[in-house]
């Protein structure tokens, strides 16, 4: 049976998980997306593009319902989607309607056969997982950001437009409150993170201004978040999210393995750290030994110069 | 009134964790504790129940868990119910949201189910939306924090960009952020109601569950190898003069940003 993957980004492309889609089954890649991100996923690899043109879906399970319905009549073989909050509150409840197996949060997927391997960590990092779907639809939700975009130009994409329906709303939109802080962390290039050697809520406003001038996030380490010196949504680790930047740079903080959980995936990582001992230094690829206010006061002057 | 139902799942209370020949984490060994997302939302079901609700905890898991269940009790929650089977062995998340079905059915329809947004072992997070699927209801996750509103829900719900506030109407699941609430301690008149009260137990026989249903059998998802993966060391050099430290970290950070 000729395979095909569908790959759901109704809240917004991913485009990097577009492009490994492509390049496991080339040629044959569904899009689901909104109608205004129709160009970049021709751009992407998606061979079929559905285009949906609606308001603000708040309700998952309803779009859950739909997909389902026009799953059937698709008939794609693999389902894929970036593990944002709201996919991976969704693909569960489409996962459950098309009796298929779901693994959460891959890391790498790589075709063996018609067999999606599909490799996740679990339990902190500290296991490594390769999982296959035992159903005849396979369904992942991959970690968004992981993979990078490459262009495949589709110029002769099939454009279908999709409209929804969503009657009866049990959930209702009251109000969005947005974080200051713009990028969410688990898709910035670059982290600066701070932990108990910063010392205080005013150390952490001093990295996080180094941190808008450098474009990056701010995250923190869970007691450094216990200490109120930055809030929980902060928090790196095995409690906290799993990050993956191009540059992690941990400003006090002495590596704990349930820190490292969430962190040790970085593509660099640099240690800022009064102690030549702290463990942090053995899992960077590059270690300053000091005071951390020094070096970041240092940092923001030339950044400012 | 209101009825809540709540899942709960007991984790093994180490960071090091050890697999059977069948990719199966071993858990007989290891001491077991509350996940820390389902703590939370065993009390922020605490708080929402009125006078006249209830709060009904269900676990599934080994029987040891009948200890920590009673302690539950003396918290102040109003039944609690352990499925346990060994033919549960080895569920993944998709048999773990069947068994729960099964037993919330049985007990009757309840307002709210509240779960934790995810599991330290697993780390899925799929329970929730499987049991809410299954159960024909919607799923909110990542809730940090539930209100009434009247008849309604107030949802305020962590997205990656900003908290979402959405208001619900039940039945319906939601599963709720770890360190949103704190569970309270047992307290005197709890205790005292909890005298008496025993834990419910449910076999896959009990929910009308079959061998084929449950635990690995029942699974759509086969872990076909796992490897022990603890972080790599780096070793990168150590820099203690600030001065060249930060020429250093300056390249790097030109070589990553746009
Ligand atoms: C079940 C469980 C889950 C957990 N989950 C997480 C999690 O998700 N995330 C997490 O981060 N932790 C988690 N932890 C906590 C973890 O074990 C550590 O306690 C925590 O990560 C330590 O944070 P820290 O490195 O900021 O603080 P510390 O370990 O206190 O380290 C502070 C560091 O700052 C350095 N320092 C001090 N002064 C200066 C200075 N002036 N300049 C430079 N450096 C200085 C010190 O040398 C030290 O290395 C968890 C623990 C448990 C038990």
């Amino acid at each position: 049976m000729s395979q095909e993957i569908l790959v759901l980004c109704p809240f917004g492309l991913d485009a990097g998980l577009l492009s490994k889609a492509a390049e496991l089954l080339p040629g044959r890649v569904r899009a689901f997306v909104p109608a205004r991100e129709q160009a970049e996923a021709a751009l992407y690899g998606a061979n079929i593009i559905h285009t949906l043109n609606c308001g603000e879906i708040v309700d998952e399970a309803a779009l859950a319902d739909l997909l389902a319905e026009k799953l059937k009549l698709w008939g794609s073989s693999i389902v894929l989607a970036p593990a944002t909050i709201r996919m991976r509150n969704l693909m569960p409840m489409l996962a459950w309607k098309l009796d298929a197996g779901l693994t959460a949060d891959c890391t790498a997927l790589e075709m063996a056969g018609s067999d999606l391997v599909q490799t996740r960590p679990a339990f902190g990092n500290s296991l490594m997982a390769s999982i296959r779907s035992l159903s005849r639809i396979q369904m992942a939700t991959v970690r968004p950001g992981l993979f990078r975009p490459a262009a495949r130009p589709n110029p002769k994409a099939e454009i279908i437009p999709e409209s929804c329906h969503i009657r009866e709303q049990r959930l209702r939109h009251v109000a969005f409150q947005p974080f200051s802080q713009g990028k969410p962390l688990s898709q910035a290039g670059i982290i600066v993170a701070g932990g108990m050697g910063v010392g205080s809520k005013e150390g952490f406003r001093k990295l996080s201004v180094l941190a808008e001038k450098l474009g990056a996030g701010l995250a923190a380490s869970r007691s450094a978040v216990d200490a109120g010196f930055a809030p929980y949504r902060c928090q790196v680790g095995m409690t906290g999210v799993t990050v993956c930047p191009r540059l992690y740079i941990a400003v006090g903080i002495s590596g704990a393995v349930q820190h490292l959980a969430g962190m040790s995936g970085s593509e660099k990582i640099v240690a800022i750290n009064s102690d030549p001992k702290a463990p942090i230094f053995g899992y960077a690829d590059y270690g300053i030994v000091g005071d951390w206010e020094t070096v970041i006061d240092q940092l923001l002057k030339e950044e400012l110069s | 009134m209101n009825n809540i139902l709540v899942c709960v799942k007991a984790v093994p209370a180490t960071t090091s964790v050890q697999v059977d020949g069948q990719y199966r984490l071993k858990r007989e060994g290891a001491s077991l504790q509350w996940n820390i997302a389902d703590e939370s939302a065993l009390e922020a079901a605490l708080s929402l129940k009125d006078k006249d609700g209830t709060v009904t905890v269900v676990t599934m898991g080994p029987p040891k868990l009948e200890a920590p269940l009673q302690d539950l009790l003396a918290r102040g929650c109003d039944r609690v119910v352990l499925i346990t089977d060994r033919l549960m062995a080895g569920a993944d998340t998709r048999a773990t949201a069947g068994a729960l079905r099964a037993a919330a059915k049985r007990l009757g329809p309840a307002d709210l189910i509240l779960c934790g947004r995810r599991a330290i072992d697993g780390e899925t997070g799929q329970v929730p939306g499987e049991l809410a699927s299954a159960l024909g209801i919607p799923c909110v996750s990542n809730v940090e924090k539930l209100e009434w509103e009247k008849d309604r829900l107030l949802l305020h719900r962590r997205l990656e960009t900003g908290v979402e506030v959405l208001s619900a109407r039940g039945p319906l699941v939601v599963s709720v952020c770890e360190y949103a609430y704190s569970l309270r301690l047992p307290g005197i008149l709890s205790m005292r109601r909890a005298r008496g009260k025993t834990v419910e137990r449910y076999s896959a026989a009990d929910l009308g569950l079959t061998a084929e249903q449950c635990g690995l059998k029942g699974s759509l998802t086969k872990v076909t190898a796992m490897e022990s993966k603890f972080p790599g060391l780096r070793n990168g050099p150590k820099e203690t003069d600030p001065a060249k430290g930060i020429q250093a970290l300056r390249a790097m950070l030109r070589e990553v940003q746009p």
